[in-house]
């Protein structure tokens, strides 16, 4: 009988003591500057990539004594939503890391600060007239910055040159022409007995990119015109669709969702040797040169078609700084910016782009004594800035209903792979289903 | 008289005193927010600018100018008409075979109890696993028999099944539903049966189906209403909509509609619709249950 109550009471003490060693050390993010200004700093990044990130913030904080940055990683899935809540909470953080499609509906919807209202004259006219004209325009919307980056992404051809050695290439002459990599890819290829594949030679994906090589790309112009339902949109993602189909659709489905392909790892499918060719974004330059050093490779601008090519086309995005219109230390905000974008000082926030291997604002940074020393190390990178200095290299649309057409791209790419409707009539559908967006739009009074 | 009242109205307000944190915490988070969505549901609203009257344009918007509501509508319909179906017949069959008594039932009834009580976003990982067309269980265990599997969660008409499959895995929440109706029907129906002749067959179907029909009927009600707000694991296991927009199910629409594209008077205007169809559903599954619930228990 005396058993039940000190099973109670031993209960209702450990129930107590749990909730106040909680309350007492569940801080998530403990300060190392408790006197300083906080500056809160929303991130994407995780695994090996939060660590980079961290040592940027700690590299910062070491430099100055008045703001102390503290970082936060949140998954990337819902992180917008986080924001959103944030900002109309109350409670938002001084600076975020965001995807570059957000931003102009973001800055469309009054959430964002104008960061060129932060900038001295120098700074203006460093990031205006000296930055790479499409890493700048993904962070403008009507004549504003709204987002800066800290780390553009781009996209490029990473090359086994042991694979391509075996299959009798030499990996030092690449071929200029889409179609030349196409038969190379075709004779690297390996199946099983069964037919199925156990290698993939080259493929490519991603219209929004490929479009840019044919001449293309979508775009809303500022008088409202379209460039959407283009022949030389048509052509990039027929020649995306033909090339699956020559491999086998069914093929290459089962073949990548197969693939690991976690970000940050050491797990890349290119790393162990299951693609020969593969495009890829600049970052893996870093997670090679980490995870695995002895891979012989090389690293190509994918080369145009031979009918109608532009060379060194492509579409940037990557990850954009911006500052809520809430924030509460917008200028803790805007230095820790500074200081990693390079807008004061080139030469340091060179060292911020190595740690990740990230893109550079401008060609200040890209040119400095760090990045150089840096780039003799991870000399394929090179080929990310040869695109970035193109003027074939383009920033998306700066629309407000940015992340609604972006969907939409990203959904006739897959009906047209799918093989469900033909790249004509996806193409057709995208621009129908983009007019009717915006006339609706417009009819409950957006502002486009 | 006086000091009765008295001490009953003490009473009230002690009583109320006692619920007053759910109760403020329903009118401030649950109450306020539901008429208040009706209000911005006929506005133009991204959340930090005032919202801006547009009277029934978003209604409008939906039912003549959005092939996108219709589509997710549609996805979803007939998930709801697939899953809730197959749910109660999977979930009253198991809980049937789970009411026979036989040695270690408990731990049979716990195999098929777990995985209702899994956390959805790791089922939903879990079955990204399972489901991998080339080094996934099911199609491992396809290829021992000579099958080969689909592209599940990668192929337009697969990704659907593929959802409908994960979530009948969690239908032991509903079984031990069953099962507790199973064990609420009087013995002495079956015994006056045995009596009488019946074989197994007859009491299933005269007296264990029509015993059963108030539980039934309340999985329906809840599978309807489940189905009609599934959200989480199509926007884990297939972000963007899946392959085709195939699992590009109501809920999620509504989701980017809301923190996507930040419209929210548009996404208002989805859930009121969401809202008016459950509750029109659920009445109309109400008024059919005077011809096939028995409440004889």
């Amino acid at each position: 009988m005396a058993a039940k109550p000190i099973r109670l009471w031993l209960g209702t003490a450990v129930a107590i003591a749990f909730t106040l060693f909680v309350i007492v050390f569940g801080r998530a993010t403990p300060r190392e500057y408790p006197k300083r200004i906080p500056v809160r700093f929303w991130h994407r990044w995780q695994g090996d990539w939060e660590k980079q990130v961290k040592k940027i913030v700690d590299m910062y904080n070491r430099s100055q004594d008045r703001f102390e940055v503290v970082p936060v990683s949140l998954p990337g899935e819902g992180s917008d939503a986080k924001f959103i809540l944030g900002v109309t909470g109350g409670d938002p953080p001084d600076l975020m890391s965001m995807g570059s499609g957000s931003v102009p509906n973001l800055a469309a919807n009054g959430f964002l600060s104008d960061l060129g209202a932060m900038m001295t004259p120098p700074e203006k006219d460093q990031f205006f007239n000296h930055s790479y004209p499409a890493i700048r325009d993904i962070g403008m919307f009507r004549g504003k910055v709204y987002g800066m980056t800290i780390g553009a992404d781009m996209m490029a051809l990473y090359v086994n040159a042991q694979q391509l050695r075996d299959a009798g290439y030499d990996p030092d002459h690449f071929p200029k022409t889409l179609e030349e990599v196409e038969e190379m890819g075709m004779k690297l290829n390996q199946r099983d007995s069964k037919g199925n594949l156990t290698r993939l030679g080259f493929l490519l994906s991603d219209i929004g990119f490929v479009s840019h090589l044919f001449g293309g790309g979508f775009y809303v112009n500022e008088d409202g015109s379209l460039k959407l339902n283009t022949p030389e949109n048509v052509r990039a993602l027929e020649s995306i669709v033909d090339y699956r189909k020559r491999i086998g659709l069914d093929n290459v489905i089962r073949f990548q969702a197969g693939l690991n392909d976690i970000e940050g790892a050491a797990s890349w499918a290119f790393m162990h040797g299951d693609l020969s060719i593969t495009y890829d974004g600049q970052w893996r330059v870093e997670e090679l040169r980490k995870f695995k050093p002895d891979l012989d490779y090389r690293v190509y601008p994918v080369p145009p078609p031979k009918d109608g090519g532009v060379p060194l086309g492509g579409l940037v995005g990557g990850n954009y700084m911006v500052v809520p219109i809430s924030a509460r230390h917008k200028e803790g905000a805007w230095e820790f910016l500074k200081f990693w974008s390079g807008l004061d000082n080139p030469d340091r926030a060179a060292t911020c782009y190595n740690v990740g291997g990230w893109l550079p604002y401008s060609p200040s940074v890209a040119n400095s004594a760090t990045f150089q020393r840096w780039l003799k190390n991870d000399k394929q990178f090179g080929a990310f800035l040869e695109i970035l200095a193109s003027p074939n290299c383009k920033a998306p649309p700066p629309i407000a209903n940015l992340a609604f057409l972006n969907d939409l791209i990203a959904q006739a790419e897959d009906e047209a792979e799918q093989g469900s409707k033909s790249p004509k009539q996806a193409l057709k559908e995208l621009e129908q289903k983009f007019v009717k967006e915006r006339d609706k739009r417009r009819a409950l009074g957006y502002d486009e | 008289m006086a000091r009765t009242r008295n001490h009953r109205a003490r009473e009230y307000l002690v009583g109320y005193l006692f619920v007053s944190p759910w109760l403020i915490g329903f009118l401030a988070f649950t109450l306020w927010p539901f008429l208040q969505s009706i209000y911005l549901s006929f506005t133009r609203y991204n959340i930090v600018s005032p919202a801006k009257w547009v009277g029934g344009a978003n209604y409008r918007m939906l039912l003549t100018e959005d092939p996108l509501f219709w589509h997710s509508a549609w996805v979803t319909i007939r998930f709801a008409l697939v899953f809730v179906p197959l749910g109660i017949v999977i979930g009253v069959g198991l809980a049937l075979l789970l009411n026979v008594e036989v040695k270690g039932m408990a731990i049979f009834r716990t195999i098929f109890y777990l995985p209702s009580i899994v956390p959805t976003v790791a089922t939903s990982v879990l079955f990204i696993w399972i489901l991998n067309p080339n080094i996934g269980l099911v199609n491992r265990m396809l290829e021992l028999i000579g099958v080969k599997g689909p592209a599940w969660l990668k192929t337009a008409p697969w990704a659907a099944h593929s959802l409908v499959l994960m979530a009948l895995w969690g239908v032991g929440g509903s079984m031990v539903i069953y099962l507790a109706g199973l064990k609420d029907i009087p013995q002495y129906l079956y015994e006056a049966a045995t009596i009488d002749g019946a074989n197994a067959l007859r009491k299933l179907r005269h007296i264990t189906l029509p015993m059963m029909t108030p539980v039934i009927f309340f999985n329906l009600i809840m599978g309807i209403i489940g189905a009609f707000q599934y959200f989480t694991q199509a926007y884990v296991m297939t972000p963007n909509g899946g392959p085709e927009q195939s699992t590009y199910f109501y809920s999620l629409y509504l989701y980017n509609r809301a923190w996507k594209y930040v419209d929210m008077g548009y996404a208002s205007a989805m859930a009121w619709m969401l809202f008016l169809v459950i509750v029109i559903t659920t009445a109309l599954v109400f008024r059919t249950q005077r011809k096939w619930v028995h409440y004889g228990g």
